[in-house]
């Protein structure tokens, strides 16, 4: 069963970006993200898969498709790039290997306790800053990038 | 533990196709769906370890990713209207280039 979702899933996310139409590729987008928000709720994360449904078939959604609205039915014809292929090819190899470089995970079937999970966010203030640093500084440089874009359709 | 592997496989290829989206399509709608489908790819994997592993900090992240998609969908749509607006297409290309022309 959840290899059969998921495989939809991948199915409709590239049916999403393959379309030519506008519409039938967000339709696309909203049943793979549906799906995914019922094989988290499959997966006993009910919480997490109702945030999926509700944020992404829910809120992400109307607003594409009020951009849709604007823009048209059709997106505009796209040259393709073959390095892409190869990239993404490079980078899915590598992260297949990945589990087989590693050594064997060493809570196989237990619960990892608290203690010993990866700690986030809680012993050091630090990472808080640093992040924050990070979403300051994006937020910084696209405020900037969208003054100057304005500054020209003004002129 | 094999339902884990199974996740993580079609993590990695949800995050192949974002990544194909990302690098190959040159506009911005599909350029927004190829993140978006990126950042799902690292909450199906991280959902997954959460429910394996007990991994709930894990969990904790991926409700943070969640939110950080919620806003950047709104930033996206923002911006390819903006783009609209000035070149009447909605390819980043071409908005870099009239702004850089002007």
């Amino acid at each position: 069963m959840s290899v059969l979702i998921l495989a939809l899933a991948v199915v409709l996310a590239v049916m999403a970006l393959t379309q030519k139409n506008t519409v039938p590729a967000v339709l696309s987008f909203v049943l793979m993200m549906f799906l995914l928000g019922i094989y988290y709720i499959l997966m006993d994360e009910k919480l997490l898969g109702l945030f999926q449904i509700f944020v992404y078939t829910g809120g992400i959604v109307v607003l594409t498709l009020f951009g849709v609205t604007v823009v048209g039915a059709k997106f505009p014809k796209f040259e393709i790039r073959p390095w892409a292929v190869a990239v993404v090819t490079v980078v899915i190899i590598g992260l297949l290997i990945i589990p087989f470089i590693l050594p064997p995970i060493p809570y196989e079937g237990k619960v990892i306790p608290l203690k010993d999970q990866v700690k986030v966010f809680t012993d050091f203030y630090s990472e808080i800053a640093i992040f924050m640093g990070v979403v300051a500084a994006s937020i910084l440089y696209g405020s900037i990038r969208m003054l100057h874009t304005l500054k020209y359709e003004k002129e | 533990m094999v339902g884990f592997y199974i996740d993580a496989i079609f993590a990695i290829i949800l995050f192949g196709v974002g990544l194909y989206g990302v690098t190959s399509k040159n506009d911005f709608l599909k350029i927004f769906f190829s993140l978006e489908i990126l950042l799902n790819a690292v909450i199906l994997f991280l959902a997954s370890a959460a429910y394996h592993f007990g991994l709930t900090r894990g969990l904790a992240i991926a409700y943070v990713i969640i939110v950080i998609a919620t806003l950047e969908a709104a930033a996206g749509v923002l911006i390819f209207l903006l783009s609209y607006r000035i070149t009447g297409e909605i390819i980043p290309d071409k908005l870099d280039k009239a702004v850089s022309d002007e």
